[in-house]
């Protein structure tokens, strides 16, 4: 069998499964509705396909089993019979017969005669008694039949971002086993923890890969788009699609749209020129776009690719010192790379008129940080009077994670949303202090409260000073932090907001600092540390007064 | 410069960059500076020692900034007043595998030397604030002398952290 | 330049195996839709030369489909797919001004044939 015959049997098979379970489905509303016009107009277009499909494929039988079957239904779309009656177990058994037909197929077995069948149909659609003999013996064999489950499975974004949080914990929780079993030093825990440690990481793989779609996803919705931005901005312009199958995170897919969709609308508002512009320096008069994917290594390159203008790298370095970013002498000797990189810096933009699409003030700053809070890389590469390519250089896969924001000595930190069981704000009369510490009393608890910049600032061998309620003024806003079923308040300067975050592993050499699980970038592109709660609560258990 | 038109094995240039500590000029070769910029915002890392800046976001790269005035108590105490109001300027520096970010408070200046200016074992090191480990060695132009640091040996991990106040527990 | 053609049709299965018969006989397949919403809207934004056009499609029937198509742009050649039975229809395609029509399962020469006359 040819490849390409392979791939037709493929699609067929899963097309005709598919058409089965959607039978299967309608005809049991027909029962509870015989009048549903919905359901008999489906259940005549999935015939209509299924006919079509198999009478292409060869599979006769199935195409003459669809055919009567439209027949009748078509029949009954039409108000000229009712389903009621003698048909009603001829048309379930007809839906039957069709799915063992469609199941041998697909095992390649030969196909069960269907001629009973086709014969009471043509009965019924001549108005006539079909021949019910014999039916209970086809009962019998109901017992025995198969239920057939698609190999596909709709599952929400949600759920596999609970799956890949619980995973980012498991791995960190890896890590300490790991540290543990080389300080214990026992051969048995060696070699679980080894074996541990692979399970870990196939499953993180495993779960990686669970998240991947393909980039057409996101690039299909580009024709129109293209085509919205060309006629607004009276240019003429072709798009090209290309590496749609390239498989990514579907977050980041979700994350880079605007800054995608900031690209294209820049290449056509301000890298393509007018027709008669293009006309006059020798070029077709239709613009040429290209966006393509294409897997390198781990990442994913995503290139918006102009035939424009082209960047002058001489206005940007004018700009540039008029700007203040770099001295002229320096600016003068910078390679054009380097040069071209100021059109990342914010509000550094080089459109000279604002035009209605590409808006004021969004510059490609905004491209950027979304970029950077990936993980990944921004790059333009232009020839001047040829065109210009931007490169999104993105990670297949992130951890992305929720996360509570507050504010601590005028800085913003994260929480892990895993590990924050509530936030209160509490009046200084809530508290009591017992051996020095903080307490407060929640849900018939007594949780320890202790000031987290007091915490932080804790230095070398110091411990905490025992705690005083005259220090407390006016409303304390708390985070609850969970950790081990021991929780512990947190009091804060204020509450920010709760917000989907990709935490980047601490940088060396401050990576051993072990509060820290790792940093975020807010979308104002300012540095947010991210607190790692079992660290805290250890810390304080080891400090407290 | 005349003698090279001798025919003797040239003396190759040695390119540095020159930025001033306190009151001495010190330098890097220009191979490990990986950019110079207007310092952006800082994020103090609370549990590291002071001259740790903080962390940075250099164009999404997230780097550690140190102040080596301050690792090496450079600075006069005139300056520490005045040092709030002024805007510094960061270099990226390039260590064995990540990026550092070095405070100074000019701007740094690209200077070429000739190899044989920088003396290897220069006897007047004492002079130097800065322990001989990590210096490369001294160079001299004119009636300047710059102190050529080896930023790979003064930027490890251990290096920098050998200050941290000793982490709780 | 190549033909561009828009393949309009509820089972995946068919449109894979229209579109390999056209693009290997050198034909630009610009878009594919599966249902008569998707129809109008692509044939607008990709302005093709032909559409192919399923008589039966799950939101609308072909005919209204086609009428809307017509009504955009008069210039494009639509080719009605269907199967055998339905010879109403397709009359009446033809009178609402579809080029031609196949009749399905169809050979890949017949397609060709077809889709190269209307183009014509």
């Amino acid at each position: 069998m040819s490849n390409r015959e392979q791939e037709y049997r493929e699609l067929f098979m899963a097309e005709a499964l598919e058409y089965y379970d959607a039978m299967s489905r309608h005809i049991s509303e027909l029962e509870r509705n015989p009048a549903d016009e919905e359901a008999l107009r489906e259940l005549f277009r999935l015939m209509h396909n299924l006919k079509s499909n198999a009478r292409a494929m060869g599979y006769t039988s199935i195409g003459e089993a669809a055919h009567h079957m439209e027949t009748v239904f078509g029949q009954l779309r039409d108000g000229q019979a009712t389903f009621t009656g003698s048909m009603v177990p001829v048309l379930f058994g007809g839906i039957d017969t069709l799915g063992e037909l469609i199941r041998a197929v697909g095992e390649e077995q030969a196909l069960p005669d269907v001629q009973r069948l086709l014969d009471n149909l043509d009965r019924i659609s001549r108005g006539e008694e079909p021949d019910l003999e014999g039916e209970e013996a086809d009962d019998d064999e109901d017992v025995s039949r198969k239920l057939e489950l698609s190999d596909l499975v709709y599952i929400q974004v949600r759920k596999l971002d609970h799956l890949m949080n619980l995973m980012g914990e498991l791995i960190i929780d890896r890590d300490r086993i790991l540290t543990l079993s080389r300080e214990i030093d026992h051969p048995a825990l060696t070699t679980a923890a080894a074996h541990f440690s692979r399970i870990a990481e196939e499953l993180q793989y495993s779960v990686m890969d669970a998240r991947l779609v393909g980039v057409g996803s996101l690039f299909s919705k580009f024709p129109r788009v293209v085509r919205d931005v060309a006629s607004t901005e009276g240019k003429e312009v072709n798009l090209t699609l290309q590496g749609e199958d390239i498989q990514i995170d579907r977050n980041i897919l979700q994350i880079i749209t605007d800054a995608l969709l900031h690209l294209v609308r820049n290449a056509i508002g301000h890298g393509l020129e007018t027709a008669a512009e293009r006309e006059a320096a020798g070029k077709p008069a239709q613009g040429q776009i290209t966006l393509s994917a294409q897997a390198e290594r781990d990442d994913v390159l995503v290139q918006v690719q102009d035939d424009g203008r082209g960047i002058d790298v001489a206005s940007v370095r004018r700009k540039a010192v008029e700007r203040g970013l770099v001295t002229r002498a320096a600016a003068a000797q910078l390679p054009d790379a380097a040069v071209r990189a100021f059109l990342f810096e914010p509000g550094f933009s080089m459109a000279k008129e604002v035009t209605e699409i590409s808006g004021r003030g969004v510059g490609l700053d905004v491209v950027k940080l979304a970029i950077d809070s990936l993980g990944g890389q921004l790059r333009v590469d232009s020839v001047l009077g040829e065109g210009t390519t931007f490169t999104l250089v993105l990670p297949t896969s992130i951890a992305v994670k929720g996360a509570l924001l507050f504010e601590l000595d005028e800085r913003s930190y994260a929480l892990p949303l895993m590990h924050t069981d509530s936030v209160v704000s509490l009046l200084p009369d809530r508290f009591s202090v017992v051996g020095g510490v903080l307490l407060t009393r929640l849900q018939g608890e007594n949780v320890p409260v202790v000031s987290l910049r007091e915490l932080l600032q804790l230095e070398g061998d110091q411990v905490l000073a025992p705690a005083r309620k005259a220090t407390l003024h006016g409303r304390q806003d708390i985070i609850i932090v969970n950790y081990n079923n021991r929780r512990l308040g947190l009091i804060v300067d204020r509450f920010l907001r709760q917000q989907d975050i990709v935490v980047k592993a601490m940088s060396k050499p401050l990576d051993t600092i072990d509060l820290f699980g790792g940093v975020t970038l807010l979308g104002s592109g300012q540095v947010c540390l991210v607190l790692d709660v079992p660290a805290l609560t250890r810390l304080f258990l080891a400090k407290r007064p | 410069m005349p003698n090279s038109e001798k025919a003797t094995a040239p003396d190759p240039l040695i390119q540095l960059i020159v930025f001033r500590l306190g009151q001495e000029e010190y330098g890097i070769r220009i191979e490990q500076v990986k950019e110079v910029t207007l310092t952006p915002e800082i994020a103090r890392m609370p549990k590291t020692p002071s001259f740790v800046k903080g962390i940075a976001n250099l164009r999404g790269d997230i780097i550690t900034v140190v102040d080596l005035e301050e690792r090496f108590q450079l600075r006069e105490a005139a300056e520490v007043a005045e040092e709030a109001a002024a805007h510094t300027y960061t270099m990226a520096i390039e260590a064995k595998d990540y990026t550092i970010g070095v405070v100074v408070r000019e701007v740094p200046q690209p200077l070429s030397v000739p190899q044989s200016a920088i003396e290897q074992t220069p006897d007047f090191i004492q002079e130097a604030n800065i322990h001989d480990k990590y210096i490369e060695g001294i160079a001299r132009v004119g009636d300047r002398i710059i102190v050529v640091l080896d930023m790979l040996k003064l930027l490890t991990p251990s290096e920098i952290m050998q200050l941290t106040a000793p982490a709780a527990s | 330049m190549k033909n561009r053609i828009l393949i309009v049709d509820d089972s995946f299965y068919m449109r894979t195996m229209l579109k390999n018969m056209l693009t290997d006989a050198g034909y630009e397949v610009v878009g594919e839709a599966a249902n008569g919403q998707q129809a109008l809207e692509m044939a607008i934004e990709t302005k093709p030369d032909l559409i192919t056009l399923d008589v039966i499609l799950p939101d609308n029937t072909g005919l209204d489909v086609l009428r809307g198509i017509r009504q955009e742009q008069p210039d494009v050649k639509v080719v009605m797919c269907s199967a055998v039975g339905q010879e109403v229809i397709v009359n009446e395609a033809l009178e609402s001004g579809a080029s031609a029509y196949i009749v399905k399962p169809f050979s890949e020469e017949k397609v060709l044939e077809i889709v190269g006359n209307a183009l014509q």
